[in-house]
């Protein structure tokens, strides 16, 4: 019982694979957000060196240019989730799938096995960026540092897309969803800033990769900030899994 | 004029508007409360240097109502995402309805700059007042040509971001670039540390019709000048494109 | 014969569909009110009603879709969840293609076949029944309403399954398109499948059906074989009239 169950999830999880992969516009956002990365990589580089050189680190900003590519991964999660209510697809996929619960388990599954290496890449980039335009002035970079940054922003990127897809799977709907998402991320949170508690998704997540300033009173260890930002993710995820098993399809 | 008041029947009759013009009429008076929440102790102690912005903060930022009215109004007529696949393009009907389609592309922006030009008035109503409630006696002077401004820049933005749809056909990729830029963290104010040319970006451009901004280069006249010139190229495009276009591609 | 034969050994396994008092209720307005009608194995059930009679509401709970205020409605006497491979079992085909716009018709199939762990062949294979080869690598969005709907009987007929229920199956579809159905469904109900449409189009189902039921205002108003619900009647069409009109007076 157990092996054919497991089985059972493979096969979903393939077919949300496909479905995720044949989905042109999935493809589109992961590259789109790669350029506009590298673009606005660049010009964080040049603003940094213009400014008096060596107040930032290079680490800081090759990752800086993240802040809006997170945009590429809301969406990218949002539609993941929201695809499914295009053309009917959803009444297709549960009488195939009849199993909600696994169906939509498998389908989170399977973006962030697309979402991991895609965010890496894409951290990766920036850093590198950075690295290659100010390698005369810099002195040297802990290769360690690097690694548990790099890792800190894809595992960022991947939960925050995670979060979107739950989101997505709650409202339905593409359009409320990506304002919702956007309009907290880029208007909200950035405005109420002190305002808010320091435990939300976006700031908790924001420790991930970069480090606090000496002067913060609310800053995180990495470890803290992903651990915060997990719960959040895990907390979206059940109540959409709470609610597509209910609702009527 | 029919064509006007059908276009107008038609945006009402879309719940997303209704989001669209609560946001706009609420926005603005929440942003610029935050602000002066934030504000205030400078701004007695008389060391703010961003009094003249209290208020308009909100009324630059408040502008995603108006981008969502702008997106929607023609996203809609493209896109359904219904539970039903029964339902179509509404962009068929509609240009048989009114066969003319400069008259459709007409009547719809004009209904869009209408509905604009109404919320920017609201919100300003609630955001004199709130700030008002907020500051007391401290509340800068509103002056009727800065407002006037203000009023521009939202059917602008407006108007820009149906144009920009036209281009789409699709809300996600307008919604997603407009409202990350009419944000704190826009892409303009990130290009503008590195060329010049960025000034003349419209948003940019548009926000000197009303903002005191220390870098400024352009009178408030010619800001208002180089955004409207934005609109009006991109108008024109979007109604080429438009008019050539087979409806089902 | 042979055929009976082999239809004689699946008797154990009867693919009945059991729908015994289904009750559906959408915030105060009452959908369906107790449904009971069954569809049997080796015959093509027509379910006929008028518009919001309640059809495609009984096809959606029988689908596991939607949840049924209470009653059931049964595939062998489980519900639709708790068969072990629901693509090989029973073959669906809603309103609409069921598909995303942007996919191509093949990547649409090989999904649903990676779901239920069939080769890809097997894809190509409904793509030729369906008669949609050469539009299979465009994308579902291009499809005229007809194609669509030969996408959907692709995706119905992908794991052949024993069963097939359909929701207004020749809509939108040409003339060549709707003997394709119709010869299609009248093989599976020979080979012992069985098969439950749902249609509001009298004559075609006329030719197509061995039993119907007729709903209206969510309740069953007639259920036998075509034979028995035309009665006097010199047509369906004058039957379905004579059995919906008759109960329109308790409406108001």
């Amino acid at each position: 019982m157990r092996v054919s169950s497991g089985r059972k999830f493979t096969k979903i999880l393939g077919a949300e694979l496909d479905k995720l992969v044949t989905l042109p516009l999935i493809g589109f956002i992961l590259i789109g957000s790669f350029l506009l990365n590298l673009v606005l990589a660049a010009a964080f580089t040049s603003a940094g060196q213009q400014d008096s050189a060596g107040t930032q680190s290079m680490l800081e900003l090759g990752l800086a240019s993240l802040r809006y590519t997170q945009a590429g991964y809301i969406i990218l999660g949002i539609l993941a989730a929201c695809s499914e209510y295009s053309g009917g697809q959803i009444r297709t996929t549960l009488t195939v799938i009849p199993w909600r619960g696994l169906q939509l388990s498998a389908k989170h599954l399977a973006l962030a096995i697309i979402t991991v290496p895609a965010a890496f890449m894409i951290a990766a980039s920036g850093v590198l960026y950075s690295l290659f335009r100010m390698s005369n002035t810099a002195a040297g970079i802990d290769i360690g540092t690097m690694i548990k940054t790099l890792a800190g922003a894809a595992g960022y990127l991947t939960l925050t897309a995670l979060l979107s897809a739950a989101i997505g799977s709650l409202l339905g709907r593409t359009t409320p969803a990506v304002v919702l998402l956007l309009g907290y991320y880029f208007v909200v949170s950035p405005l109420a800033g002190e305002l808010l508690p320091g435990y939300l998704p976006d700031t908790a997540g924001y420790s991930m990769y970069m480090h606090p300033s000496a002067g913060e009173i609310n800053a995180r260890t990495p470890i803290e900030g992903t651990g915060i930002l997990m719960l959040w993710t895990l907390l979206f995820i059940t109540a959409a899994l709470v609610l597509y098993r209910k609702r009527d399809a | 004029m029919r064509a006007f008041q059908a276009e107008l029947s038609k945006l009402f009759s879309l719940p997303g508007i209704w989001l669209a013009v609560l946001i706009g009429a609420v926005a603005p008076a929440g942003i610029s409360a935050l602000d002066s929440i934030a504000q205030k102790e400078d701004i007695v102690a008389g060391i703010s240097t961003r009094l003249p912005e209290a208020g308009f903060i909100g009324l630059v930022l408040g502008v995603q109502g108006v981008i969502i009215l702008g997106v929607l109004a023609v996203s809609s007529e493209y896109l359904t995402e219904s539970s039903e696949s029964g339902a179509g393009h509404q962009i068929t009907t509609s240009l048989t309805a009114v066969p003319s389609r400069i008259h459709v592309l007409l009547a719809k922006a004009g209904a869009v700059a209408v509905i604009s030009i109404l919320q920017c008035i609201f919100a300003i109503l609630t955001t004199v007042s709130v700030t008002h409630l907020m500051l007391g006696e401290y509340t800068p002077s509103f002056e009727g040509s800065r407002l006037l401004g203000t009023v521009c820049y939202w059917v602008f933005t407006a108007l820009l971001a149906f144009a920009f749809t036209v281009l789409t056909k699709n809300a996600l990729i307008p919604l997603a670039v407009l409202l990350i830029n009419s944000s704190l963290v826009s892409f303009s104010v990130l290009l503008s540390k590195i060329t010049k040319l960025a000034y003349y970006l419209p948003d940019r451009a548009g926000a000197e019709m009303f903002m005191v901004m220390g870098d400024r280069i352009h009178t408030p006249f010619t800001g208002g000048l180089v955004m409207f010139g934005w609109v009006a190229v991109l108008f024109i495009i979007a109604a080429i494109v438009f008019l050539r276009r087979d409806v089902a591609a | 014969m042979l055929l009976y034969t082999w239809n004689h050994n699946r008797k154990e396994v009867l693919w009945l569909l059991t729908i015994h008092n289904l009750v559906k209720r959408r915030g105060n307005r009452e959908i369906l009110s107790g449904i009971s009608f069954i569809a049997r194995p080796g015959r093509v059930t027509g379910f006929l009603g008028p518009n919001g009679a309640g059809k495609s509401s009984t096809l959606r709970i029988l689908l596991g879709l939607d949840r049924a205020t209470s009653g059931s409605a049964l595939i062998h006497g489980k519900a639709f969840a708790e068969l072990p491979n629901p693509l090989t079992t029973v073959g669906a085909a809603l309103d609409g293609s069921g598909a995303h716009p942007m996919r191509t018709g093949r990547a649409h199939l090989r999904w649903l076949a990676r779901a239920a762990g069939l080769p890809r062949s097997r894809v190509e294979e409904v793509l030729e029944i369906a008669g949609l080869t050469n539009a299979a690598g465009r994308r579902v969005g291009s499809y005229s309403l007809g194609m669509g709907r030969r996408l959907a009987m692709a995706a119905a007929l992908l794991g052949d399954p024993e069963i097939l229920i359909l929701d207004e199956p020749v809509n939108g579809l040409d003339p060549e398109g709707i003997r394709w159905i119709r010869t299609l469904l009248r093989e599976r109900a020979a080979s012992g499948n069985t098969v439950l449409l749902s249609s509001h189009l009298m004559g075609e189902l006329a030719e197509t059906v061995d039993d119907v039921v007729v709903i209206h205002h969510g309740k069953v108003v007639a259920d036998g074989t075509l034979a028995e619900v035309t009665g006097n009647h010199s047509t369906l069409e004058s039957a379905f009239f004579a059995l919906t009109s008759e109960r329109g007076g308790d409406v108001s």
